[in-house]
Order: C-alpha cells, then structure tokens, then sequence
C-alpha cells in the first residue's frame, strides 16, 4: 500500500515537473520592450502643460517642424537651392518619422516604411533624389537596391505562393473578376488623373470617386469575390491602415492606377526608408536639432514665433512639415481640424537566431498570410548579398484597421508590450509552428497616429485643399494633405513648400 | 503416422521450389533479362532433379539414413545459397557459374527426395497409394511455395531471410525424420546431432542475414559511402567505387575521379594560358582543390587566393589522403590562400586584383545560390581583372540547360564584360559548358603546361564551337531583382527528366 501511494506521488510530481518543463518553454521570457514611444511626448502637448518659458531668442529667415521625410525633403531643396539659413526642429531623439530604422550587431532594420516603388516618370523630384543619391544611374536603376528575387509570397489554402496577388485556387468567377478590375484600372491609368505625386494629375472629374468607399466601389462593379476582395483589403490596410470599407474609392483607385513601373522593383535596403534618412542627414546633419519639441507657435505681423524648449525662433517662415493634426494644438488661435484622421500601427522587429525549419521554401522579401489580421513580415537581410545568411531580422507590421482609430489607439496604450509580443508569436506560430524557438528578441514600436487615412471624402476635403494652398508665414508640408501617407508624397511636399519658400523670400 | 509423413512430402517440396525461385529473382535483380533468367534457372533446376531422380537407382541400402543426409546438405546450400550468391556478385566475377553450379547441386538433392522417399514407405502402401498421395502433396507444396513466395516471403523476408528460413524447414524436416524412421535407421544420435548443429548455425545466419545483405547491397547498388558530413552550409558524401572517387554537395555530383580532369584542365587552361604573364589568381568556389591543382601548374604564379564559404570542403580536401592524392596536396602549396568566407560579400570588401579568376560554384538551383550569377556579382567581379586578367565561369551544361547556359553569358555581357562560351564532354556531367569573360579580347593560347590529359592546343579551337542543338538562345541576363535563371534553370532540367 505504501509502495503504491509512493509511486503513486513519483509519477504525480513527475507530471508536475513536465508540466512546468512544458510552460516554461511556452513562456520561456523573449526580451523586449516598447522603443520610440512618443505616446507620453504627444499628450504633453496636448495638455500644454509646463513648458519652460524661452531663455534665448534666434532669429532665421526659415524654421522647419518636423524631421521625417517632408521635412527632410525641405531642407534637401533648400540646401541644393543654395540656401542655407534655415533649421529644422525634430521632437523625437532620432530623425526620420515614418522611416526611422534600428541597428543591431548584424543587421539594419527599418521600423515603418521600408521601400519606394520604382518612381514613374511624374515622380520628377524623387527621381532627382535618387540620382543623386547614386540609386539611379544613367537611367539604370542601381541592382543592389532594388528587392532581390523573390520578393513576396502569399500563404494561403495551407501553402505558400510566389506574389501577394492570389494566383492558385482561383474560380473562373474570381479570374474574371480580377480581369475586370484590371481594365477598370487600366481606363485609369490611361486617363492620366492618378499619378504619383497624386497633384500632378489631380482632377475635379474624378471628385465622385472620393465620395463613396472603396468596397461598395468595388460592389457597384460586380466584384464581390471573396478572394478578389480579401486583396483589395490587404492592400488598403497596407497602404493606408485601413479597410476597404473605411477607404475612399479614390485612394483605393490611386493605389492600383497610379504606379507604372519601369523596373522590377521595389527600391529596398535592410533599413528600409531609413537608408533614404541616412544619406540625407549625411547631407543636412548640421541644420537637423533632434530632442527638440516645439511646444508653441504664434504668428505676428513681422514673424513667426516658434517655441521650442528654452529657445524662442523667431523666422520669416514656418514650415510645418510634422503631422498636420498637430497643427491646432501648437499654432495659437489655429481653429481646430475635422477632416484629419489617422490609422495607429504597431510594428515589430524579431530578432531570429535562425529560420524556422517550417520556414518554407527559399528566403523571401515579403510574407503575408491570407488568414491573418496583419501584414506579415519583411526579412531584413534580404539585401543582402550573402548566400547563407543565419541570424536576420522581420519586421512585422500590424495596421490597426478594423474598428475606430481612437478606440485602438486606447488600446494600444492599455496593453503591456508582452500582450503584443504574444499575439505576434501567435500570429505567426500558424504559419510556422516553431518560431518562438527561433526567436531572441521582440521590440515593439506603437504609434497612434501612424498614416494618414484616405477616409470617404478626405481627398477632396476643403479642409486640405486650403491647408495645401497656405499662403503663408506657415506652410504645410505633411504628406497627410495628400490624403495618404506615402514617402513621394512626403517628399514632393517638403521639396515645393520649400520652392514655394524660396520663392516668397524672393 | 501417414499424414506426417505426407506433410513431410509437402514441406520438401516447397523448400525445393523456393530455392529454385530465390535464384531465379535473384539472377533476374543482378544480371537483369528475367525472361532468360527464369526460363535456363527452372530448366537447369527440372534437368539437375532428373539427374537425382536417375541416380537414386544406384543407392541401395541405408536409404533412410541417405534420405535424412541429403535433406541436412539441401538445408544447408540451399539455406545459404542466397546469401552466397550475393555475396558471390559483389566481390567476384564468377556470380553465374556459382549460381548454375547451385542450381544443379540443389536440383539433384532435390531429385533424389522422392525416389528415396517412395522407396523408404513402399512397404507401408499399396503402390499405387504411394504414388498418388506423394505426388498429390508434392504438386501441394509447389503450389503453396510459389503462392507464398511472391506474396510473403520476399516482401516479408527478402531473398536472403526466405532461403534460410526454408533451410531450416529443411533440416527440421530431417531431425524429424530421424523419429519417423527410427526403426530403419542406425546412428540416428549422430544425424540428430549434426541437424542440431546446422539448425543453429541458419538460425544465426537468419539473425544476421541484414548484415550479409548490408554488406553485398552496399557493394551492388550504391558506390560505398566513405564520408558523409552534415556541415554547417551542406551535406557533403564521398563515395568510392573501385577506383572512382565521387564528391557529392547536397546530393548533387561535383566531381568522380575517373573524369574530373577533363573538368578541371577545360575550367582553367583555355583561359589562364592565355594570360601573358599570370602572378596572382582567384578562385571562388573549389573548395576541393581541383581547379588549384591545375592553376600549380604555372610556376610564374605567385598568389591563389581560394575563397570557399566551407571549411569543413576545404579542410577534408586538405588532410583526406585519398583526397590529397587527387588534388595533389595542391590546398597545402605555400602560394594557397585559403578564406573561407561567402564570395559575394569578400568580392564586393576586397580592393585586390587578379590575372585570372576561376568562378566555380554549384548550379544556380536556388535564389541564394542564383545571387552568385547576377550582372551585380559579375560587375562586382570584373572589378578586380588586372588590365591582363580573364575570368572563366563555369556555366552548367549548354546541352541539358541550354536557356541557363545562354543567359549566364547574357549576364556576362549585360555586367559589360566580353564573353567566349565553349563547351567539353565530361562523361560523368555529359557536355558541360564554360565561359571565358574579360575586358579584352581573348585569343587561343599556343601552348599548354606539359602533361596535361585532356586539353591541347590543337583541339581548343573546337570547343568553342556549338552544334545546332547547343547554340546561343536570345535569353535576358539574370539580375538580384529578376532571378530568370533559377527558373530558367528549373525548368530545363524538369524538361530533361520527364
């Protein structure tokens, strides 16, 4: 009887020891934290609470607000216009907004935008950066940096495809539909009306398409596959953070109409985006003030007076490069936006010892899933020219699209970064079942006013069409008066409010 | 008493169409050609057993004690004669005398079984009883053999197993007999005995009989494996068959001894023996060593810089004897560099400069190993040609893989380098092809180092001319963003193997 009940304790401890075996491999700590979190910066200044009074004044003909690429772009024109008075004032430690990017002891890492398409021919100012910066060359674009085969892949019925468009179990019915969609696309693009930067073939006739939603768009023209629409969703939530539902059928048009590219693209680099920052602030270092938060600004008959923490500038003109919406907060007597809404995002950069072995097929750029709410995952070094790369890094990108904007905002600010790092490994443990394994570090980067969202009507907004026509001392120069976030627009808008400045001063 | 005895009959019966059997699927595994196999096995086999049945007259007394000992020889040969002639036809050339030799032996002992046998119970029966019930059981036991063979016994047991198996049914069959007719035998300890004995003895041969086909199928149908290693970049096999030498990347043929000359001679000595006065030289890939054999053949060379992303290639072909044999300790010659790094990236980091570079990496069969041939990587190669320097790249078969033959030349062009393609025969590859690039012009050598077995001067001019089913395709080059080849690649050889 003894023996029995010790046996019997043996085999009950033992279980309790696989038990906790188990769970601590299930919650083995993956290190990690929120990085760049500007969500505290952010209610400062809406709170205006205690900034400190102004101890020195600096007088300059031109201050810019905001250092990612609008801002940037308008320091880069000003620069190579040979005008060099002028400073630009960044709130975050690092420049770059949308296109900052990360570093470990192997590799780069972007953690936002991480690629341009092969600029078309419209993209006149973004063609002239690229020149310069050595990436097009002699009308060749420069191999290395553009995305190295294969590029994207699709997880969908069980399997991997080459490409996001989905191309295998298609009915004859979605074929068709897709057939159709291309030639609505292609009357489009032929008529010249949407091009990148969107100004540049911006058109009253087609006001219509800005007042109705992308999916009932779509609906009125018959395509209501369910696979030809999970496409269309994926791509508005990965352009803009938003459903197709809560997209304007103009921006969703825009996305397919607007792009003709001349090389098998995109234009991509392990930092994405941030490699365009770097090489820009190898140029603009010295104008760039990083950590500095512009907490005021107050016009007057003889200048703009931009306050910024001990220091008052005082400048001829102001662009406001930085995020529009912020605009009423800081610019005394501004009256308040309506038509400014914006997609919050999470994204992440794994760090990963290895691959999984479920990895799948040879390594790729760009890995969705059809069956998951997020946008997948982009390897950081696929740039790389190695052949056996080991450790790498994905940044894994979550656009809060489903339900209202400030509804996720909250809660992205409730949740602790573990609630995000475990949904992520959950997300991806259905594509590859032994991930967590793989994985050595998870940092997270939340930002509640991510990209701008080409909601129903949010193009034509009179709202934006006056702000983009500013006459000044304040310019606006966001990519959000474009309707959309996107790096041409961004730097189309930094590089004519910096014209339109240069032009002003005379 | 009378239906052991015919189950007896039965069980002899079977043992003896097994055997038949066994080397008859045997003669038609090794030698091939079943039909002739079957038909010359089962007349040898019938004609042997007439042989026994005619010399059965000639045995007179003791007939049971004979009957048990011809039951105990059968049991042994035809238990082991399996396993003998696999054996047989891994390590000797006389496969087929020994198989007929058994096949007579067998046929005869099997022969003499039921003469003896009828004779032994006449005294029991009625004649005509005699012959009927032991035919009867006899045609029985064939038939219940040649069902159970195919359907059990090989796929069950395999051909060495199934032999031993009925080996032992046959020497149980004699120890059993020993009781049966005790009363007409004399030294049935002994005979028991000795059943005893060779019971044990297949009983051992049964257990191991893995083992004896191990060592035969290990000589029969694979090359012996001699090295096999997981590594941290790919699995590398060496395999050896008598004399010939095969290196294996991922399952993938680098190399067999007997031929690998001719690779070697056409990969360096058109191009480097066309370089005035070569000194400094680069190979990428050719981590055996081959290619730099063939390079230490010009003394004027001062440096070879061997990049190869393995060490565990570059140290195995460095301490291996058999391997040093084969590349001539060439990896320990003091003007050998060896990095083990990946190409890419050392070709884009170094700022040196070479006369002649060798690009010998595996085939384009995956988008890693495809970055290797991209204008990027030719462009970033040719960087580093001396105003001398030719580079030669070996660029798969332009005869299997004719779209991915011509679009590495493509590439080649398109990264802004002249390109001169010729092809060779090597017979464990087939027709493999080459292509010398530079930023000149490339003209034939007029002479070669001495004792060189393939390449000659009056020969080289040929092997830059392709027949019309190896002639250039129009193909676009391969770019890091546009990998055409890999599929290219792909594709041809999905065309050749289906």
């Amino acid at each position: 009887m003894s023996i029995s009940r010790r046996r019997f304790l043996e085999s009950a401890s033992a279980a309790l020891i696989g038990l906790s075996v188990k769970s601590d491999r299930r919650d083995r700590p993956i290190p990690g934290g929120f990085v760049n979190d500007a969500f505290e910066l952010g209610h400062k200044l809406r709170d205006q609470s205690s900034f400190p009074a102004s101890k020195r004044i600096v007088r300059l003909p031109v201050v810019i607000v905001g250092g990612g690429i609008a801002g940037l772009s308008c320091a880069w024109r000003l620069h190579k216009r040979g005008f060099s008075d002028f400073l630009l004032l960044e709130m975050n430690a690092q420049a770059g907004g949308n296109s900052r990017w990360g570093e470990n002891e192997f590799t780069a890492y972007p953690w936002a935008a991480h690629y341009v398409p092969v600029p078309g021919t419209k993209s006149r100012y973004v063609r002239e950066l690229f020149e310069e910066l050595g990436v097009l060359v002699a009308g060749q674009w420069q191999e290395r940096y553009l995305c190295f085969s294969p590029q994207e892949r699709l997880y969908l019925f069980g399997r991997w495809q080459e490409g996001i468009e989905p191309a295998i179990g298609l009915s004859r019915s979605d074929r068709d539909q897709f057939r159709r969609f291309q030639d609505e696309i292609q009357r489009f693009r032929a008529s010249g009306e949407f091009t990148v930067p969107m100004e540049v073939g911006f058109s009253t006739r087609t006001a219509e398409l800005d007042q109705q939603s992308f999916s009932s768009w779509l609906r009125s023209k018959g395509i209501d596959s369910r696979i030809v629409n999970w496409y269309m969703n994926y791509c508005c939530r990965d352009d803009y953070g938003a459903t197709s539902e809560d997209t304007s059928a103009w921006a969703g048009i825009q996305y397919f109409a607007s792009r003709e590219p001349e090389e098998k693209g995109p234009l991509t680099w392990p930092e994405g985006n941030g490699w365009i920052v770097r090489r820009l602030l190898e140029r603009l270092g010295n104008f760039v003030h990083t950590g500095q938060m512009v907490h005021r600004i107050a016009v007057d008959k003889k200048a703009v007076s931009v306050f910024a923490g001990d220091t008052k500038y005082e400048a001829r003109f102001v662009v406001f490069a930085a995020p529009t919406f912020l605009a009423p907060y800081l610019v005394l007597g501004m009256a308040p936006l309506h038509d400014f809404e914006y997609s919050p995002w999470l994204t992440a950069n794994l760090t990963l010892e290895r691959l999984p072995d479920s990895y799948g097929g040879d390594p790729t750029w760009d890995s969705v899933s059809m069956e998951s709410p997020t946008l997948g995952y982009v390897d950081a070094t696929h740039q790389s020219v190695r052949t056996h790369p080991e450790r790498t890094v994905w940044t894994f990108y979550w656009a809060l699209a489903q339900g209202s904007p400030s509804e996720n905002r909250q809660l992205l600010l409730a949740r602790d970064w573990r609630y995000w790092q475990e949904g992520i490994i959950r997300d991806l443990e259905r594509l590859h079942p032994d991930i967590r394994a793989c994985i050595s570090r998870i940092d997270l980067m939340r930002m509640g006013h991510a990209m701008a969202r080409p909601r129903v009507g949010a193009i034509f907004s009179h709202e934006r069409q006056h702000l983009r026509k500013a006459p000044g001392p304040i310019l606006f120069a966001n990519s959000d008066l474009s309707g959309f976030s996107i790096f041409e627009e961004a730097q189309y808008r930094g590089v004519i409010a910096a014209e339109r400045v240069l032009d002003l001063l005379g | 008493m009378g239906i052991l005895l015919f189950i007896t009959v039965l069980l002899i019966a079977a043992c003896g169409l097994i055997y038949e059997l066994v080397a008859a699927t045997l003669a038609s595994y090794l030698l091939g050609d079943s039909v002739l196999q079957f038909s010359t096995i089962i007349g040898c086999y019938l004609f042997a057993m007439g042989i026994g049945s005619a010399l059965s007259r000639y045995i007179h007394r003791g007939l049971a004690y004979r009957f048990v000992w011809t039951e105990l020889m059968l049991g042994l040969i035809g238990g082991f004669s399996s396993a003998l002639l696999f054996l047989a036809f891994a390590y000797t050339q006389g496969f087929a005398l020994l198989m007929y030799a058994l096949v007579i032996v067998i046929g005869v002992l099997v022969g003499l079984e039921i003469p003896l046998l009828m004779r032994i119970i006449r005294a029991r029966y009625l004649f005509r009883d005699v012959v009927a019930h032991v035919l009867t059981f006899d045609y029985l036991g064939a038939l219940g053999a040649s069902l159970l063979f195919p359907i059990l016994l090989v796929p069950r047991l395999g051909l060495v197993r199934s032999a031993i198996f009925f080996g032992i049914v046959n020497v149980a069959v004699a120890l059993w007999s020993t009781f049966l007719f005790s009363s007409q035998l004399q030294r049935t300890r002994a005979l028991r005995i000795v059943s005893c004995v060779l019971l044990c003895g297949l009983a051992a041969g049964l257990a191991q009989a893995r083992r004896i086909t191990a060592a035969a199928e290990d000589n029969i149908y694979a090359d012996e494996i001699i090295f096999a290693r997981d590594t941290r970049y790919q699995h590398i096999v060496l395999t050896r068959f008598k004399d010939d030498l095969r290196l294996f990347l991922n399952s993938h043929l680098q190399f067999s001894s007997r031929d690998e000359y001719r690779y070697h001679e056409a990969l360096v000595h058109p191009a480097l023996a066309a370089i005035p006065a070569p000194r400094r030289v680069l190979v990428l890939g050719g981590g055996d060593g081959l290619a730099v054999r063939e390079i230490l053949k010009y003394p004027q060379i001062e440096s070879i810089t061997l990049v190869d992303l393995d060490p565990e290639m570059t140290r195995l072909f460095s301490r291996y004897p058999m391997l040093t044999a084969l590349n001539q300790k060439s990896l320990s010659s003091p003007k050998v560099h060896i990095i083990n790094e990946d190409a890419f990236p050392w070709v884009d980091a170094t700022s040196d400069s070479f006369d002649f570079i060798a690009v010998d990496f595996p085939d384009p069969t995956n988008y890693s190993l495809g970055k290797l041939y991209t204008t990027a990587f030719y462009k970033a190669a040719g960087r580093h040609l001396s105003a001398q320097g030719l580079m030669v790249v070996q660029s798969t078969s332009p005869m299997f893989a004719r779209d991915s033959f011509w679009c590495i030349a493509e590439t080649l062009k398109q990264a802004g380098l002249r390109t001169y393609p010729y092809h060779v025969y090597v017979p464990s590859f087939g027709e493999w092809g080459f292509i010398i690039a530079g930023l000149r012009e490339y003209q034939l050598p007029t002479s070669l180092p001495a004792g060189l077995r393939f390449v000659d001067t009056g020969g080289l001019a040929g092997l830059f001319e392709f027949p019309p089913d190896m002639s250039p395709l129009a193909m676009p080059a391969n770019r890091l963003n546009d990998q055409i080849l890999v599929r290219a690649y792909e594709q041809d050889w999905k065309d050749i193997s289906h």
